[in-house]
């Protein structure tokens, strides 16, 4: 099927409330040119999941260059466990260095951590997505502390659809909590990141990643230090000053 | 065609951080004089304009664009690159459209 013959509205309400096997079932079924995106974390469920499925199914990372050792050690677990390809996907150097050179290697601390998240991370997914014409994401509503968002099991992708290439999304895990992610996990044997022993539960690069207490938000352990700007763009009301 | 931009104002009277960089970039990159009207959602009022525009096409995040053409269907863009490229058929730099996409999209979870 042509991503101009799906229909991702119709779909998100006919799988709103099926599992997340049977939205990868969906999404691999109706798509060829597809892959997940694996950050080296708890969406690990995503591979074991499709490649019950489909053995050879694609898969990429992000390598922004900053992760833990930990990350790049489970990166390779998975892809040996599965004995499947991961397209690790490494920013531009060009970028990057004028970056460091311009602002240090820790310029996210003072003006915010978009721009280098923008370098490391967006443009290489970017660039990706323009090659795909769908992609399955671990995103999940409970990941985000504005519970306002909402992520549908499919949509168009507005971020990084093109003129030229309309892309769709998937984000079989939209309903599941990290409990459910978890008791997957534990019951299926699925491999997980060291570095959960540990007391993290959101996991990227180093330096934007800490350990959080317990009943923390997730949310609370990325860029703890930015939090106060982060909503002021807002239109709802509840945005309101009371 | 016509351009609406519609802006937020804070509670302490400032427009927000992206509205702020927004405008500036339009200043800047010389696209000002394309935008027909500006519009202001102020967070005190939820009776302002813009905050009934934001509520008349659904969008929950400032700044955006309203493109109205004649015979057309009214477009929205909430990602300013987007807006450039689409209808003022002008260039961002790649970093520049990554930010906007962060600036407007969670993808926390990559």
């Amino acid at each position: 099927m042509s991503t101009l013959e799906f229909n991702p509205k119709q779909q998100a309400i006919e799988y709103a409330d099926n599992s997340p096997v049977a939205i990868i079932k969906l999404a691999l079924e109706n798509f060829d040119n597809i892959a997940i995106s694996f950050s080296g974390a708890e969406d690990v469920v995503l591979i074991d999941m499709a490649t019950k499925i489909k053995s050879d199914v694609s898969v990429f990372s992000l390598d922004t260059g900053r992760l833990h050792a930990e990350t790049y050690r489970f990166i390779e677990q998975v892809r040996e466990h599965y004995k499947i390809k991961i397209d690790v996907l490494s920013p531009d150097t060009e970028s990057v260095q004028n970056m460091v050179r311009e602002k240090g290697l820790y310029s996210f601390y003072k003006d915010g951590h978009k721009e280098c998240c923008g370098i490391r991370k967006v443009i290489p997914l970017r660039r990706k997505l323009t090659t795909l014409n769908a992609w399955i994401t671990g995103q999940r509503k409970d990941q985000s502390p504005d519970t306002r968002n909402a992520v549908p099991v499919v949509e168009r992708d507005g971020a990084f659809s093109t003129p030229e290439n309309e892309l769709i999304k998937f984000n079989p895990l939209s309903n599941w909590s990290s409990a459910d992610v978890w008791e997957y996990i534990r019951s299926n044997n699925v491999p997980f990141n060291a570095l959960h022993q540990q007391g993290f539960i959101s996991i990227g690069c180093e330096p934007c990643t800490r350990a959080v207490l317990p009943n923390q938000h997730e949310r609370a352990g990325r860029w703890w230090w930015e939090e106060a700007t982060q909503k002021e763009c807002g239109l709802h009301e509840g945005n309101l000053k009371k | 065609m016509k351009i609406t931009f519609v802006k937020k104002i804070k509670a302490d009277g400032n427009p927000c951080r992206k509205c702020a960089e927004v405008q500036s970039r339009l200043e800047k990159e010389g696209y000002i004089d394309k935008i027909d009207q500006t519009v202001i959602a102020d967070e005190r009022d939820m009776n302002s304009e813009g905050m009934q525009l934001a509520k008349q096409y659904s969008v929950n995040q400032a700044p955006f664009f309203i493109v109205e053409n004649e015979g057309k269907e009214t477009m929205i863009y909430t990602v300013y690159f987007k807006f450039i490229n689409d209808v003022l058929n002008g260039q961002t730099s790649e970093e520049d459209a990554a930010k906007d996409i962060l600036d407007t999209n969670d993808l926390d979870f990559l």
